[in-house]
């Protein structure tokens, strides 16, 4: 059964009341690639892409409030560096105009883009429950393991909460230029106060975070010998494995490289 | 052939997929048809519309074959239920032609050869109808950044971007895109 609701009261409704027994479709650009191949068999769908809400932006103390149904194409227009970066980086335009940033955190891919700068940005999100309200979490605390989330079956993902004021910057390194999966990809952000977020993407069985990385960074004014001591750092904070697309060895090295090109281009001598 | 994948390649109905009455204006026309819930709009406009213009080729999102514009911005119309687009406007490339009359892309594509087997070309035609209606003097960036989600197997780009280019040229002059 396919349901479509208009507005997101009832999707909350919809998805408290059948809990695990209804899948979430929001751009459908994952689910619709498991269900060409035969390997997403839904019993009940809770098609989201129709919610009239879903695309709004508000701007309110220095944070971006992103619905859910907000788009990469959205993104790529909104004035955070590195969220804005990664949501180009995703696909083609086809790809961008129907993807979303809460179905890149629901699908909880290793290698999502957009989770990574969500992380260097120490973004929040929320996710609600009929009749139950909502709860705000980091995105840090968002994800459990391989492809395994807090979402609970009676939630959905309604709103993420990005900084507007942080200095941020996004690499991802790919076999091709364009709709492509990332090798290694990587965000850096600052706040106002000088508090760094990094974060790295396909180095682990989830998006992951380098909280030591940035313990160092935090403590010490950026210069060069903190720099390489930081992409040294990052290197032991990441557990890539090897696969078709690259050695675990290399996406160990690139994330060391990647940190180094980001600190060095953007954050030191106070550029951007 | 895996027994959960039809002859189209698009995946067979569940036994208890529920039928769907889909309602589109396509190409201008408002269309009605039942169709199972899992259909894509690529096979609804395939194999319920009669609209065999717009290609399938990889069903996952990756080559851009079966691009078609919903509301105006381009999607792969493999990785959109049909459902999805419930009382929207779908254009096809069957909608770039006036009667004999070509589009412009039409027109420069065959002028520069931009085409050797010509799968690709319907989707390309579609996702540079958009990138020319959003940036109709787009920068080497937009251009690539427009056109990246298209790929062709056959002739190297060269010639689909000068058609592309010399199109662009003449834009905004030729009719609207629908």
């Amino acid at each position: 059964m396919l349901y479509q609701p208009q507005i997101l009261e009832e999707a909350l409704t919809l998805k408290a009341d059948l809990g695990g027994d209804v899948d979430a479709l929001a751009g459908g650009t994952d689910l619709l690639v498991a269900l060409s191949r035969g390997q997403w068999r839904p019993k009940n769908v809770l098609d989201l892409s129709r919610v009239v809400e879903r695309s709004e932006i508000r701007k309110a103390d220095s944070r971006f409030s992103l619905a859910h149904g907000v788009t990469h194409a959205q993104l790529t227009r909104l004035p955070v560096r590195a969220l804005a970066e990664a949501a180009l980086s995703i696909g083609g335009p086809q790809i961008r105009n129907r993807g979303t940033l809460a179905g890149n955190l629901g699908t909880a891919s290793p290698a999502g883009d957009g989770c990574v700068a969500l992380l260097a940005l120490h973004a929040e999100m929320e996710l609600t429950r009929a009749g139950r309200g909502s709860r705000r979490l980091p995105v840090r605390d968002f994800f459990l393991d391989y492809r395994r989330t807090e979402l609970r079956p009676e939630e959905l993902i309604t709103r993420v909460v990005v900084p507007a004021d942080w200095t941020s910057a996004w690499h991802k390194i790919g076999k091709r230029g364009s709709v492509n999966i990332s090798v290694v990809c990587a965000a850096v952000a600052r706040s106002p106060q000088g508090r760094f977020g990094v974060a790295f993407g396909s180095v682990g069985p989830y998006p992951l975070t380098a909280p030591k990385t940035e313990a160092l960074l935090n403590a010490a004014a950026l210069t060069p010998e903190l720099i390489d001591e930081a992409a040294a750092m990052a290197q032991t904070e990441v557990s890539p494995i090897s696969d078709h697309r690259a050695s675990a060895a290399y996406r160990r090295a690139m994330c060391g490289t990647l940190l180094r090109r980001l600190l060095t281009e953007h954050f030191l001598n106070g550029r951007d | 052939m895996p027994e959960n994948v039809s002859e189209h390649g698009g995946a067979a109905s569940p036994a208890d997929d529920s039928i769907w009455h889909w309602r589109c204006k396509v190409n201008g026309q408002i269309i009605e048809r039942d169709l199972p819930a899992s259909t894509t709009l690529l096979h609804a406009l395939r194999d319920h519309c009669s609209l065999t213009g717009t290609k399938g080729a990889c069903e996952e999102g990756e080559c851009g074959s079966c691009t078609v514009l919903l509301d105006g911005a381009p999607v792969n119309s493999c990785l959109v239920l049909a459902a999805q687009t419930q009382d929207c406007q779908v254009t096809t490339i069957e909608a770039m032609a006036s009667g004999r009359k070509l589009h412009i892309l039409q027109d420069k594509f065959l002028a520069a050869g931009a085409a050797q087997c010509g799968y690709c070309t319907p989707g390309l035609i579609m996702a540079a109808a958009a990138l020319l209606k959003q940036h109709p003097d787009p920068t080497p960036d937009e251009f690539l950044q427009g056109m990246e989600g298209n790929i062709c197997r056959c002739t190297g780009y060269k010639a689909i971007s000068e058609a592309i280019r010399q199109a662009a040229q003449e834009w905004p002059t030729p009719p609207e895109v629908p």
